[in-house]
This record gives structure tokens, C-alpha cells and sequence, in this order.
């Protein structure tokens, strides 16, 4: 299902994706297109990447591309999938039910929990304006 | 003695059998003593309130029969309490029926009489739960006049298409279609002039008072499909609301409102009138302003854009040439949302480049965005720095692997003290 959403191999993609997604809440799915949960979540992205877009954005990074390396150490990403979300090229945390709030481990179980949680972010981020702990 | 012990046996094998009080809903071994508990009278009154609102509506449709129009008669079912039957409308021609004649019925009264003695509530009360034949013959009358009327009127729009053969509001007051636009208006001119009244209004105002024929305007206001009086406020009839009769013979006449209709479909030519609906029994009046012309073309049924939009169009005809989101991120966004400031020297440095200026920015090979790492103390600027100052120690560890790893057992600091000791110690014993 990643073919429907825009697929990320390099620094550069990534790069240009975080700073040019302005005002609206951003999320990176990294994982691979192999693994089963990781499908069962683009699924799950790309049925909502539409009904979100007017305020959030959906990526997909292939963990396994060299390019894209640095951001695997950098955030830290050992589950996979994980999803991290920005605003205005800031992370957002938030708690997803684990000590780990930086990132979203695992998938959604339905599309409304994708909704849900991305518009959570998008309120911390414009209304609230705290990027979470 | 025997004989009140005797008693006493009786009353104990009575109290063994259990038996059910649907009023109450409980298994209760009682016997008939159970019906003078005041839980149950309690539970009775309740129970009676509810199967007399049910029987209230009913009463309602006993005393102003209505037609009830054939897709409508599977939603409506009545449950009777009493003899523990649902009673259907599937098949019936007026609202209720079915549930009229049940309630009216000798067997529904003879287990009604067996309800009341078994869980209380009175005799007397028996009236209140069921129809009586009079009541019943009254109901039969009206319905017998209703059908009359609605054939006759029938008659008369044979050659006139009451409605749209889709317009689910029109289709009892149909039984055929005829093309609208050629206007037969023969079979309808003679009787619907030989039953003229003088005029009380204008005559492009009309009054119609409800019978069995509900139909909705162009509005959304009920008209009645069945005419045979004009100016009758308390008649049972209404207006034939295709009466394209009245274009000719009344000036103004018929029931149109704008160009479409609900009732006429439209191909007919629109006449924009004033509507009176009066509703016999019910206060419900609805005028209907006269609309220009113009204002008349075009609606939800039409497609054509609604108001609102019209006028936001020409409100604001000069903002297209300005980004609308640019506008309205200053205008709406809150100026403390998260990145704030980063978002508009970005836009700025995206306008720029647009325009094609050079934009001097900091993004290099190795930029990367502020992240809050797990572990992280501090803001999150430094969570880059710390892994800036991570990256090159990892160069450093995997140049060593090629070097073999000699394994050895480990060896405490006491043991080498000790055998650093130990050739000293074998020179001082010899």
C-alpha cells in the first residue's frame, strides 16, 4: 500500500518533505513494504492520507534504504513500524501508551485511530502550541 | 382441626405453583393474592399508562381516518398487550387498520376482561382499552366517504398528471400518468365548473384543507391532492394540485410554485402564486411569498449553487489573485502555534524561490530537524548536538574488528597482587 503514498528512500526527500510541510502536522511512517504490520499500517495511512490532508501529510520511509540511515539512528527507530510526527519541521511527542513518546510504535487498529491521533497533534501544535513531552 | 389443616395444606401447594406476572415481570408463586401487591398495582398503573398512549394515537386515526400509502404500511405495527399479538397494517388501506378492527374485535375484548381479572385493574376500566362497535362503525363510515371522494377526484384527473411518476409525495394521488405538457383538461373543465363557488380571494389564492392526500409543494408545505370545493375552509377535499385547469379558467390558477414542482414536474410554464393551507384540525398555516421571476430560476432540484456561495463570489472577486492560504494563515493561524516563526521564513523563502531569487539557506547534507530524544534533558536543539558528538565515535569502533580478540579468563586484582607476590615469597621460605 506504500505506492500510494509518497515514499522516502533519501536524506534529501526526507529533508525537503519536514521543511516544506508547513502548518500542518506531518507523519513519518518508517518501516518496510515486506513486513506485515508495517503493510496493515499503510493501509491504514493511505485510506486516511486523504481524509486528514487538508491539515496533515503522510509519509512513508523505507528503513532499509543507506540514505535514510542517519534518520533511523537519529530517532532512535529499533520497532518497526514507527511513526514520528512534526509540526513545522518540530517533533512532536505525544504518549502513545508506552515510555516512548517520541515516536508511534506499531499500527493503527482502526482508520479513526490514525485520524484521531494525527488530529490530537495538529491541535497541540496550533492551538495549543506545545509540542508535547 | 383436620379441616383447617387441610386448608392450610391447600394454601401451601397453591404457593408451590409459580406462574408469571407479565405486568410485573417476575416468576411470583403468590397466587391470585399477587395481584393486590402494591408493587404490582404499582407496576399495573404503569403498564396500563403505557398501552393508553399507544391507544391514544390509535383513537387519533379512529376519529380522522387517513389513507395510509402502501410504503408506509410495513413501518407501522402495534403490539397489543393484552392479547399478546402484533397486529401489522400490511394490507390495509387506512392508518391503523388492522389495529382498529383488533381493538374493536369480541376476542380482543373477552381477553381483555380475562386480563383485567387475573391482574387487576377494574371492569370498569375495560372501555378505555378497546373500541366499541359504534366507534367502529363511525371509523367504517368515514373511511367508505374518503374512498368515495378520492375515486371521484381520480376520475376527474385522469387525463391530468398529478405528479412526476418518481415523486414519492404524489403516488396515491395518481392511478395514471399522462404526458403534462399537452394539457387535457377536458375531462376536468365540465365537473369542476358545474361545482363552482363564488370566489372569496384573490384568485390567486387558494384554500386547501387536508383529507387523505398529502402532497408536498414546491415549499415543502402539505397539499392535498383531491379537490372538489373551492374557498371551503372546513372541506374534507382539497384542490387537485396538476389542476392545469385553473391556468386557463382561473386566471392564475393552479398550484405551482416557481419552476419547479413538486407536484406538476417542470414543464409547466410557472405561475408563482400565493398559497393558503389550512389544515382541518391541525393550526399549521403556511403563506408563500410571491417570487420575481428571475429570482424563481433554479434550485436544489435544478442544481443550480446555493446562495451563499453566490454571494461570497462576488463579494470577494478581488482576493483571487492573492494566495487565499497565505491570507488566511495570517488571518486564522494563532501566532503561538508550535514553529511559528520557522513556518513563515519558510514561506517567505518559498515565495522566494518562486519569484527564482537565491534564498541563503541552512540546509546542508547534515541538516536535520530537532528532535526530542527519550533520554533527553535539556531543549531539543542540544538532542542534535548530542548526536553530533555520537556520530564520530562510531567510525572509531568499526575500524578495530579486524583485529583478533584474544579471550582470557578473568583474573581479580587480589590474585595478581598474589602472584605478583608469589616468586618473592618462595625466595624467602628457602
Amino acid at each position: 500500500m506504500s505506492y500510494l503514498l509518497p515514499n522516502l528512500t533519501k536524506k534529501k526527500q526526507v529533508d525537503s518533505i519536514i521543511r516544506d510541510t508547513i502548518d500542518k502536522v506531518l507523519v513519518l511512517r518508517f518501516g518496510r513494504a515486506s513486513d506485515a504490520l508495517c503493510l496493515q499500517l499503510d493501509d491504514i495511512l493511505s485510506k486516511s492520507a486523504r481524509e486528514v490532508s487538508k491539515f496533515a501529510t503522510v509519509a512513508v520511509v523505507d528503513i532499509d534504504s543507506e540514505d535514510v540511515q542517519v534518520y533511523v539512528k537519529y530517532f532512535d527507530i529499533t520497532l518497526v513500524p514507527s511513526s514520528v510526527f512534526f509540526f513545522n519541521a518540530h517533533h512532536m511527542k505525544m504518549d502513545s501508551g508506552t515510555a516512548d513518546h517520541t515516536k508511534w510504535v506499531g499500527a493503527f487498529h482502526t482508520k479513526q485511530d490514525f485520524i484521531d491521533v494525527v488530529e490530537e497533534s495538529g491541535w497541540m501544535g496550533t492551538f495549543v502550541g506545545k509540542p508535547g513531552r | 382441626m383436620m379441616k383447617s389443616a387441610d386448608k392450610k395444606r391447600k394454601k401451601e401447594s397453591k404457593k408451590c405453583e409459580f406462574e408469571f406476572c407479565k405486568v410485573c415481570n417476575l416468576n411470583h408463586d403468590h397466587g391470585n393474592r399477587h395481584k393486590y401487591f402494591p408493587n404490582h398495582t404499582k407496576s399495573l398503573s404503569t403498564f396500563l399508562h403505557r398501552f393508553q398512549t399507544k391507544l391514544s394515537d390509535i383513537r387519533f386515526f379512529l376519529r380522522n381516518p387517513t389513507i395510509l400509502r402502501p410504503e408506509l404500511a410495513s413501518r407501522n405495527r402495534f403490539w397489543c398487550v393484552v392479547c399478546d399479538a402484533e397486529v401489522d397494517e400490511i394490507g390495509s388501506s387506512f392508518a391503523c387498520a388492522n389495529a382498529i378492527n383488533h381493538l374493536a374485535s369480541a376476542d380482543h375484548a373477552k381477553k381483555l376482561k380475562h386480563f383485567l381479572w387475573k391482574y387487576g385493574g377494574g371492569m370498569d376500566h375495560a372501555d378505555n382499552f378497546r373500541f366499541s362497535e359504534a366507534d367502529l362503525a363511525k371509523w367504517e363510515k368515514k373511511c367508505h366517504s374518503l374512498n368515495d371522494g378520492s375515486s371521484s377526484c381520480s376520475d376527474r384527473t385522469n387525463g391530468l398528471q398529478i405528479g412526476p411518476s418518481n415523486d414519492i409525495q404524489n403516488e396515491l394521488s395518481y392511478k395514471s400518468i399522462n404526458d403534462f405538457e399537452n394539457n387535457n383538461l377536458g375531462p376536468l373543465t365540465p365537473k369542476f365548473l358545474n361545482n363552482v363557488l363564488p370566489l372569496q380571494y384573490n384568485t390567486h389564492k387558494y384554500q386547501i384543507s387536508q383529507s387523505g392526500h398529502p402532497a408536498t409543494a414546491a415549499d415543502g408545505r402539505i397539499v392535498c391532492g383531491d379537490f372538489e370545493h373551492i374557498g371551503w375552509q372546513n372541506s374534507q377535499h382539497c384542490i387537485p394540485h396538476t389542476d392545469a385547469v385553473g391556468t386557463s379558467n382561473f386566471g392564475n390558477g393552479g398550484l405551482y410554485q416557481g419552476k419547479h414542482m413538486a407536484i406538476g414536474g417542470s414543464n409547466l410554464h410557472g405561475k408563482n402564486l400565493d398559497l393558503m393551507v389550512i389544515f382541518s384540525g391541525l393550526a399549521s398555516i403556511a403563506q408563500v411569498s410571491v417570487m420575481a421571476p428571475g429570482l424563481a430560476e433554479g434550485n436544489v432540484h435544478t442544481g443550480a449553487p446555493p446562495p451563499w456561495l453566490e454571494m461570497t463570489v462576488e463579494h470577494h472577486p478581488e482576493d483571487t489573485s492573492v494566495p487565499l492560504s497565505s491570507k488566511k494563515g495570517k488571518s486564522k493561524l494563532n501566532p503561538k502555534r508550535v514553529g511559528a516563526a520557522w513556518a513563515e521564513k519558510r514561506k517567505a523563502e518559498l515565495e522566494m524561490e518562486k519569484r527564482g531569487e537565491i534564498v541563503n539557506s541552512d540546509c546542508g547534507p547534515n541538516w536535520l530537524p530537532n528532535f526530542g530524544r527519550v533520554w533527553q534533558s535539556g531543549s531539543r536543539k542540544e538532542s542534535l548536538k548530542e548526536f553530533e558528538s555520537e556520530k564520530p565515535e562510531l567510525p572509531k569502533v568499526e575500524v578495530d574488528p579486524e583485529m583478533p580478540i584474544t579471550l582470557r579468563p578473568y583474573v581479580s586484582k587480589r590474585m595478581v597482587r598474589l602472584c605478583s607476590l608469589w616468586p618473592l615469597k618462595m625466595i624467602s621460605f628457602r
